[in-house]
């Protein structure tokens, strides 16, 4: 009864929110899933996507990714490239083998209005939830602007075509080829509650002079007709307006078209323009000229068709107080040529009136922020129609959201915002921590060649290799889940973290008292398994293991006849993941008990203890090597807790060589782990002849 | 601060030899600082002990871990009151001082020291320990510039430097640096190098009376 019992502290998660996390509007656990993929448990990352994101695929081609001008790693060199794991995730754990089960639960039919992504992610989560859903659409297919702005080249069809059929199985029922002009038509049908997610598929036009011209057409119809299979037909010099993302994606499809020279022209500065930098990037690689910085005055037209613009010097975008307020330079005025223009600056939604729902100026429909409702009973709306053009994760975002509140509203409960109870971990890294972590190249995935990708509408980018997406998943910090002093009533102030940190992490505070900042904790989990007192727990519950646990399990293993019964610790990182243990376990070995511990610098000398208690006759530890651990002096420290464990062998009369460290780096493990047999078996051999002698 | 080394696991062996269930009792303040007696070398202890066992280098036994704030006040070990029944001896690493409280306050059971308490010193780099007061009773860093002779000599002398350090380096241990020459050099940087004429007389021993008792008023 002395002895303390099964400890809470297995289960009890202290993990923060990491920046990452908190960027993402579908609050995705990517330290999680990105830790799951360094680890080599590529399924299990992806359940993690999966379980907050209902269409990881698709995301995994188009997302702007938040979260990574969020990631913490940039501070240090560069964010983690979490859309480019996801994908790897997705492709590597099998998404297509994933289906949901659901069950009717419910009677209250629900009728979604566009199937853009936040309809699709509204009536997945509804289906999830028990409800009868509809899904009612336009076009001719479903999809949105996932099917008719997005091209070919940046999220192949058959990803959105596979995710549909995912909802068709679970029992959604889409009907295209059907615009929805009445509300009230629906109620009659009964239809208990309607989510309107019509997007903004109307192209902007500037109002300048000459717009009418023959030649000239927006962004979203070209993309459109592109989508739709209509063949538009192309000039050799294109003039697309506009800087964003639907701007880049019409410049790339003139080029791939056959366009034979391609002219950007944006109001915004370089660096100020709202397009992705990769997205840019890709552009001037295929030999889009990029005219930053300028208004387009007018049209200029030869016979009613478009010959040029005439443009003049944008000096500034944006007024003092951040609002879109465009100052002109009128003696800089220049002329470009081109016989096709494509304006694309900004689609606007286009709600019927027949709706009767409250319209606000730019044509988005006002929702109640948290409810999503609508000014008419049991009518919700989210996405693009509400916030104007943004994003696929946010149209998922809100989809998600609407089924909640819409389960509230037909289930008569009080609708309530969910709110992480955790506390976030503060953006910032301490300077002198940031020093200290070692730069690690951020792995791009690969690109094909230039000459490949103008030839046809085909997805370029390419899925990362096995090694490159667990290098990648490697560099993450795991921001939040570092050390914490957890007892503090044990801290004998004893200053052992402060000294074996080698990040300087823990610090003395103003009171004089230990304390571990979590923003700048890595978690390598070193002052955890060397303080005294055992006061600071790892803050994330799989982080502590059981090791002892898991020895334990191993204790039935020991034969009484003698027979080789070596434990070996080993990276779990290191065994699946990167795999230069791999050999451990590809190659079981009669007598050879492998129990993978995450990261050899959470081992305890007590771990090294309990496997001699169990009968083991030799005990090794291996780990990546300096360098190849994500973590420093990790090897370090291993060597240090086996040195003590030797010393107490050594004292209790057995030798100390049955204790070894060896580390992938240093050489072939395959023939470390041979010697390490062949020194343990005539360790044995010598004991034995003695005692029978 | 109190620091104590490990006895060597085959005393400890000897010692438990006759009990068969025992606590081993950890102390929260100096010794976990020095890393010889917290909850981590409880633990040490424990699984080293039953490693022992394991290769029969001792019979089998039932052991208990349990560490507390202090050993060296009573109260703290009110915590174990109702727990000691059970056991026929406790294995304490505290230091002497521990040991001796545990020992009144648990008159009936045997207590057993699991460490060697050595020395009143600190540590300025993770895992080395030095030995800084000898709790003489007639403190005199003042006179000697923040730097004790007592503790720091090898051999203890008030009036040094004794005249055999070379290259700053002790005589007797060529490891240690010479008390007196960092007395002097300190010295010189505060410009007080005049208290190295000063002569201090010898330690009266015969105050010494043992043991020492202090009451505060
Ligand atoms: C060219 C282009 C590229 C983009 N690239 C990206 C990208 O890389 N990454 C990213 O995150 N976002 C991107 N976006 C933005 C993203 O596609 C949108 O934010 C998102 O699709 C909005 O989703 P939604 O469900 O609100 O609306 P939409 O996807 O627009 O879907 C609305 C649907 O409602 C239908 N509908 C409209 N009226 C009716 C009616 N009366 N009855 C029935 N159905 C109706 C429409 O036909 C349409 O299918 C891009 C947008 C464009 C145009
Ligand atoms: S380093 Fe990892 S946990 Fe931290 S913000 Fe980046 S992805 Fe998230
Ligand atoms: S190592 Fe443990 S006991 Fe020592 S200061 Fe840190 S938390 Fe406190
Ligand atoms: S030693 Fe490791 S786990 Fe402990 S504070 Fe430093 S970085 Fe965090």
């Amino acid at each position: 009864m002395l002895e303390r019992g099964i400890k809470k502290t297995q289960i009890l998660d202290r993990a923060l929110i990491p920046p990452c996390q908190d960027a993402c509007p579908l609050h995705q656990d990517i330290r999680e899933y990105v830790d799951l993929i360094a680890q080599g448990r590529i399924m299990e990352a992806l359940k993690v996507i999966r379980d907050r994101n209902p269409f990881p695929s698709i995301c995994a081609y188009v997302c702007p990714h938040k979260c990574e001008d969020k990631c913490r790693r940039g501070r240090v060199d560069k964010p983690i490239a979490i859309r480019a794991l996801k994908r790897f995730a997705v492709e590597f754990g099998g998404d297509r083998m994933v289906r949901k089960e659901v069950e009717e639960r419910y009677s209250e039919k629900v009728a979604v209005i566009g199937s853009g992504p936040a309809g699709l992610s509204c009536a997945y989560y509804l289906r999830i939830l028990g409800y009868p859903v509809t899904i009612f659409e336009a076009y001719s297919e479903p999809g949105g602007m996932l099917r008719v702005g997005i091209p070919e080249f940046r999220l192949p069809k058959k990803m959105l075509d596979f995710e549909i059929e995912r909802l068709v199985q679970m029992g959604i029922e889409i009907r295209t080829n059907t615009p929805v002009t009445s509300l009230d038509l629906l109620l009659e049908k009964g239809y208990k509650a309607i989510f309107i997610t019509v997007g903004a598929h109307q192209g902007r036009r500037l109002g300048i002079e000459g717009e009418d011209a023959e030649g000239v057409m927006d962004g979203i119809s070209f993309l459109r007709e592109i989508n739709l299979g209509l063949n538009p037909k192309i000039k050799d010099r294109v003039i697309v307006v506009g800087g964003g993302g639907v701007a880049m994606d019409c410049a790339l499809a003139a080029v791939r078209l056959g366009a034979k020279k391609v002219d950007i022209v944006c109001l915004e500065k370089r660096e100020e323009m709202p397009a992705g930098k990769e997205e840019i990037e890709f552009c001037e690689e295929e030999g889009v000229k990029i005219n930053p910085s300028f208004g387009v005055k007018r049209v200029i037209k030869e016979g009613g068709r478009v010959v040029g613009l005439e443009l003049v010097r944008c000096v500034s975008v944006f007024d003092e107080k951040g609002k879109f307020n465009p100052k002109f330079d009128e003696s800089e005025k220049t002329v470009i040529y081109g016989d096709m223009v494509i304006f694309a600056v900004g689609q606007m939604p286009k709600v019927p009136e027949e709706f009767n729902v409250h319209v606000e100026r730019g044509g988005t429909i006002k929702v109640d922020p948290v409810t999503l409702r609508t000014n008419r009973e049991g009518v919700f709306a989210g996405g693009d129609a509400v916030t104007g053009p943004a994003s696929v994760v946010e149209a998922l975002a809100t989809g998600k959201k609407a089924a909640k509140r819409i389960d509230d509203y037909l289930r008569y409960r009080y609708p309530l915002e969910e709110t992480e109870e955790r506390p976030k971990i503060e953006p910032e890294i301490r300077q002198k921590t940031v020093e200290m972590i070692r730069k690690i190249e951020r792995i791009q995935p690969p690109l094909k060649s230039v000459e490949e990708r103008i030839e046809r509408f085909e997805p370029f980018e390419l899925v990362y290799d096995w090694e490159s997406a667990v290098r990648e998943a490697k560099r993450c910090l795991r921001c939040g889940t570092g050390a914490e002093i957890f007892y503090k009533e044990k801290c004998a102030s004893c200053l052992t973290c402060v000294r074996v940190c080698p990040y300087g992490v823990p610090v003395v505070d103003e009171k004089g008292e230990i304390e571990i900042p979590p923003s700048d904790c890595l978690a390598c989990g070193i002052c955890v398994s060397e303080c005294p007192a055992k006061a600071i727990l790892l803050r994330k519950p799989a982080d502590r293991r059981q090791v002892d646990l898991e020895i334990s399990a191993l204790a039935g293993a020991s034969k009484k006849d003698g027979s080789l019964h070596i434990v070996g610790f080993a990276c779990h990182y290191g065994l699946f993941g990167e795999g230069s243990l791999s050999y451990l376990f590809r190659t079981p070995k009669e007598g050879i008990y492998i129990v993978p511990v995450l990261c050899i610098g959470k081992l305890e000398t007590e771990h090294i203890l309990k496997a001699f208690e169990l009968k083991a006759q030799g005990v090794f530890i291996a780990g990546c090597g300096e360098g190849r651990c994500a973590r420093e002096n990790t090897d370090a420290f291993a060597i240090r807790k086996a040195e003590r464990a030797k010393k107490i062998l050594e004292r209790l009369g057995l030798e100390r060589e049955r204790i070894s460290v060896f580390t992938a780096s240093e050489m072939d493990i395959e023939k470390k782990l041979e010697m390490f047999i062949e020194r343990i078996a005539s360790i044995i051999l010598e004991r034995t002849l003695k005692e029978e002698k | 601060m109190i620091v104590a080394t490990k006895k060597p696991i085959e005393e400890i062996l000897v010692a438990l030899a006759p009990y068969e269930s025992v606590l081993i009792l950890g102390c929260g303040t100096c010794v976990t600082v020095c890393n010889v007696g917290g909850e981590r070398e409880v633990s040490l202890l424990h699984s080293a002990l039953r490693v022992a066992i394991a290769n029969s280098l001792m019979q089998q036994k039932r052991f208990h871990e349990y560490t507390v704030k202090r050993q060296c006040d009573r109260e703290f070990l009110e915590a174990l009151k109702g727990k000691s029944e059970e056991v026929d001896a406790i294995l304490s690493l505290a230091c002497g001082v521990g040991v001796q409280v545990l020992a009144d306050y648990f008159s009936d059971i045997p207590c057993i020291p699991a460490v060697n308490t050595v020395f009143m010193g600190s540590s300025s780099t993770f895992g080395i320990w030095d030995e800084r007061c000898a709790g003489c009773g007639e403190c005199r860093l003042y006179e000697t510039a923040g730097i004790c002779p007592v503790t720091r000599c090898n051999k203890g002398i008030l009036n040094g430097p004794c005249g055999g350090a070379k290259n700053g380096r002790c005589e007797a241990n060529k490891e240690m640096d010479c008390a007196w020459l960092l007395i002097y050099e300190r010295l010189l940087k505060l410009d007080q190098l005049d208290r190295m004429r000063k002569y201090s007389p010898p330690r009266n021993y015969g105050n010494l009376k043992r043991p020492k008792r202090v009451i505060i008023t």
